[in-house]
């Protein structure tokens, strides 16, 4: 097969490719690091109770997901010309309710597993504390998911970017941080007071 | 489709996945938990982990993106092939991934001096996220095509998989080598 050229291959391109995103990568690590950040400054509370930093990476790896998988749908059916962001549009809610719906499954699910764990190892936090702390962060990432990435989805259309390069990254990132501010900020709430 | 269609199809085909995902957040919140013994020795190293599992998100979520629409469109088979189109997408997310690994360590330092703390040296930070994002690429790239192309055989909508599978494969691998980064790193120093 002959190579391609850089024009016939557009946005396919490796330099393309690298170009438009290493930008946004180098400014979306700087918004993670107030995630880090915030993480490194909640050492206290990780030392306490043990099983928050088990939680960690599923609660703001869950709110990634949620929001990945409407970003993903939204900007193909952009590409395919079936989307067009109206607020009747009753399939765009659709999308919406069956990620509030998952959400609520497996945040609840989250709750339950890592209630097992801490009966195995023999912590003190109780099945109502851990669903308190994960619906309670767990459905406002998921809101949180949701606003990123229809207005990310949006925004990246009409400036004319191609969806598949931003949305996910953005949605990802800012659910990310918030994911790891609300949820410390939850169980600080809940367990301390 | 009708919109209640809808809403069971993403429901249906979304669950199993997000509940393996679950599956894999855990796992890699035991790694993290135990990684907490190593950040006394590497001050900063709780502050990459977050940017690092991030960028893990975002440089193969791109790439799956990518492919699940080129398989929409028809420019890209099912099957590791020499795809012009599928050499330069694999060849540029190991350039954002190797480039980027360095930025993090770098910036984390930086940010972690300017907020007057005293974190590791910035060979070490750079080190540690350099061997683990290296370590990661590989795994990732491999294992997101070989699910991706098979789930799109089996009929599976990619749009649905990528952002799971990124964030497992991303958590767990990424946990996984940057615990073993930590404990190359300890042996190198010391």
């Amino acid at each position: 097969m002959a190579l391609l050229t850089d024009a016939e291959l557009g946005s396919w391109g490796t330099g393309h490719i690298v170009r438009t995103m290493f930008p946004l990568l180098v400014v979306l690590c700087g918004i993670v690091l107030w995630a880090g950040i915030t993480l490194e400054d909640a050492g206290d509370l990780l030392d306490r109770y043990g099983l928050l930093a088990v939680m960690v990476p599923a609660m703001i790896g869950m709110g990634g997901n949620l929001g990945s998988i409407l970003s993903a749908r939204l900007s193909t059916r952009l590409h395919l010309g079936t989307t067009t962001f109206d607020p009747t549009d009753r399939l765009l809610w659709a999308n919406v309710a069956a990620i509030f719906a998952l959400a609520a499954t497996i945040f609840t699910a989250l709750a339950v597993v890592v209630w097992l764990i801490g009966r195995l190892v023999g912590t003190t936090l109780t099945l109502g504390q851990l669903l308190w702390i994960s619906l309670a962060s767990g459905l406002s990432v998921a809101a949180i998911a949701v606003v990123a990435s229809v207005v990310a989805t949006y925004g990246s259309y009409r400036l004319g970017i191609d969806p598949d390069d931003t949305t996910i990254p953005i949605v990802t990132n800012v659910v990310d941080v918030f994911g790891m501010l609300v949820f410390l900020a939850v169980s600080r709430w809940v367990l301390v007071g | 489709m009708q919109p209640r269609g809808v809403f069971w199809s993403i429901y249906r085909e979304a669950l199993p996945v997000l509940a393996i995902t679950l599956l894999g957040g855990l796992c890699s919140g035991l790694v993290l938990s135990g990684l907490l013994d190593s950040v006394a020795d590497f001050p900063g190293l709780l502050v990459m982990v977050p940017v690092f599992l991030a960028t893990r998100g975002n440089v193969y979520g791109s790439l799956g993106g990518r492919i699940a629409t080129g398989l929409h469109q028809g420019l890209i088979q099912p099957r590791f092939e020499w795809n012009d189109r599928l050499v330069n997408a694999i060849i540029a997310s190991g350039i954002n991934a190797v480039g980027i690994s360095i930025v993090i360590g770098s910036l984390s330092w930086g940010v972690l001096r300017l907020l007057g703390r005293e974190p590791a040296p910035l060979r070490v930070l750079v080190g540690i996220v350099l061997i683990a994002s290296l370590l990661t690429a590989v795994v990732m790239i491999v294992g997101l095509l070989t699910l991706l192309f098979a789930g799109y055989k089996t009929g599976r909508d990619p749009d649905n998989l990528v952002g799971p599978i990124v964030t497992t494969l991303g958590d767990v691998f990424g946990m996984a080598f940057l615990f073993l980064a930590v404990v190359i790193v300890e042996v190198l120093v010391s």
